[in-house]
């Protein structure tokens, strides 16, 4: 490759994770002040052929606060202390308005979620994450902790080491389970389109997903879209779809990047959990 | 094709051996057999099992162990409930128990523990007798704790090997239990932690995993076997034929046993069509449909 190719070639790498990953390099200097990527790229195929993305990812700005104004925990701190309302994009990328689309009762209901959260004095206002229930899916790629990502003939495995949750991904195109089964992370199907997993995920719990109260139903059905856009990078977009709680689907997205000297340490957050009466204001 | 299919049945042989309660393979014949009319040994085939790209045997799969052990590793009698209380002819059900009558009992094992008795000292065995009596609520089981090494792989559900060229997971249904099994980069133990700190390494066909940094709070079994801190624990995976697993765990805890000691099972692949796991997130059980708000059935 001449350097005029390659030019282009940075070039359009660049464009490319800017089209497709908007959040990625928020307060990180940008795409272009990253180091060039040491992994191969397009990655090897594995002996049945998927793309190898095997590795420790995380979101580039991870966090529960919220989808709609995803601050990281110190901005909130700062935000609850200084009382500046900082505003960051919004992670829901459809609808335009980078809102939840809510039914009005569901909107009603996510309110006065927030204001419990905030004023906590039943255990069901304190957070799944802070009760030490599993996060599911999609919430489990939206927080801080890496993930790890195996790759076995016929399967993609996702598993979040310090939370000890996983997610065992068939590619073989089987039928979903029995729908009375309710799962916290859901019963997922697979496929690779080129670079891109894309996940169908059922049999999903009613569950929160961030700490301002945001929340869907059991009738939710969650479409993923997993573009690795390059060695390093990968843009994670999930598309929500809930007749029960929304008045349409909508979709958000966040990005993903290689997080490879991470250490993961049992976090073994339910042995020690205090009783949810300490978070509680009588 | 006609050799490997002599050499498929003499393994499946080996498996049914393995399976109907030959456990130690390659133990001495007996000696009180004469030589004369002792038969040829049965040399243990050199199973060859499925592999991956980098040549390990491919240990890929949903494995259960089929025993008691999770009741009582030792060889033990049926006995009428987990928690029993001194009645006036012996131990009958403790109060709390009763009413689960047959459902709340301990069936009979065979037990996994090599060379008979656990090999306690003294005060360790007052110990055990104490987690017994106050087994209810004693056993980290009962809490849904993670259940640590080696009693997350002999529980009586299903668990999952994930192993690629480059790392091999163990991921457990009971309380979404996982092991890490470090194959490269391997280090000691950063922290104590429930699940230990575990490096693995091949030894020809067998995985051997090394594992340590346990704290002193799970348990082996139901029965109040338990161990400290000091625990170390070393597993050996060897695939007899492609759906059982040949499992032997030594023991070695010096604040609490005289010597190191074995444990021995088969290890067996679920075969159902579309197997897969699901959730046992036990600890939930209290507080799970208060999320994400009480009442959310009236909403539909």
């Amino acid at each position: 490759m001449n350097t005029k190719n390659l030019i282009i070639a940075f070039g359009i790498g660049i464009a490319l994770s800017l089209t497709t990953a908007p959040l990625q390099g928020q307060g990180q200097g940008g795409a272009a002040n990253r180091p060039a990527a040491a992994k191969p790229w397009p990655p090897q195929k594995l002996s049945d052929g998927q793309p190898d993305v095997q590795g420790i990812w995380a979101a580039v700005n991870g966090g529960s606060t919220s989808l709609t104004n995803p601050i990281s925990g110190g901005e909130d701190f700062d935000r609850r202390v200084t009382g500046e309302n900082i505003r960051r994009p919004s992670r829901v990328i459809d609808p335009p308005d980078g809102l939840l689309p809510y039914q009005p009762w569901a909107a009603a209901r996510q309110k006065r979620q927030e204001s419990d959260y905030e004023h906590p004095s039943k255990p069901e206002h304190i957070d799944t994450q802070h009760r030490c229930l599993i996060s599911g899916i999609p919430r489990l790629y939206t927080i801080v902790p890496s993930f790890r990502i195996i790759q076995i003939p016929g399967s993609v495995v996702f598993v979040w080491d310090e939370y000890h949750a996983y997610r065992v991904i068939p590619l073989d195109g089987r039928p979903h389970i029995a729908p009375n089964v309710k799962l916290w992370i859901g019963d997922a199907r697979g496929h690779w389109e080129g670079n891109t997993l894309v996940v169908d995920t059922t049999n999903l719990r009613g569950a929160r997903l961030t700490y301002i109260g945001d929340f869907f139903s059991e009738n939710a059905h969650v479409t993923e879209r997993m573009t690795f856009v390059d060695a390093d990078n990968m843009t994670y977009q999930a598309t929500v779809d809930d007749p029960t709680v929304f008045t349409r689907p909508w979709t958000f997205r966040i990005g993903h990047r290689r997080r490879p000297d991470d250490e993961t340490w049992e976090s073994a957050c339910w042995e020690g959990n205090p009783d949810p009466d300490v978070w509680l204001k009588k | 094709m006609f050799r490997n299919l002599i050499t498929t049945g003499v393994a499946a042989a080996v498996g049914a051996a393995a399976a109907i309660g030959v456990p130690a393979m390659g133990q001495a014949p007996q000696p009180s057999q004469p030589a004369a009319t002792r038969p040829a040994p049965v040399r243990p085939a050199a199973y060859n099992p499925p592999r991956l790209a980098d040549g390990h045997p491919d240990l890929n799969g949903i494995w259960q162990a089929l025993n008691e052990a999770n009741y009582d590793i030792e060889a033990h009698n049926a006995r009428p409930a987990l928690a029993l209380r001194t009645g006036p002819y012996g131990p009958v059900p403790a109060t709390a128990v009763i009413a689960l009558g047959a459902v709340g009992s301990v069936p009979p094992g065979l037990g996994v523990v090599e060379g008979g008795e656990l090999p306690y000292r003294p005060q360790a065995l007052a110990q055990r007798k104490k987690n017994q009596e106050d087994w209810l609520t004693s056993d980290p089981e009962i809490k849904c704790y993670l259940p640590g090494v080696p009693r997350a792989t002999y529980m009586p559900y299903p668990f999952q090997i994930i192993q690629s060229t480059k790392q091999i997971m163990m991921v457990f249904e009971f309380a979404g239990a996982l092991r890490t099994i470090y194959m490269a980069d391997q280090t000691e133990a950063p922290a104590d932690s429930w699940m230990g700190w575990s490096n693995g390494r091949w030894e020809g066909e067998t995985l051997i995993v090394d594992t340590t940094g346990f704290n002193d709070l799970s348990w082996f079994d139901r029965a109040g076997n338990f161990h400290s801190d000091a625990l170390h624990v070393v597993e050996r995976y060897s695939l007899v034929d492609p759906d059982h697993i040949n499992y032997t765990v030594t023991i070695e805890d010096p604040k609490v046993f005289t010597r190191p000691w074995n444990m021995n099972m088969v290890l067996y692949r679920h075969k159902e069509k579309n197997f897969q796991l699901y959730e046992y997130e036990c600890y939930g059980f209290d507080f799970e449909n208060i999320y994400p708000y009480p009442d959310l059935g009236a909403a539909r």
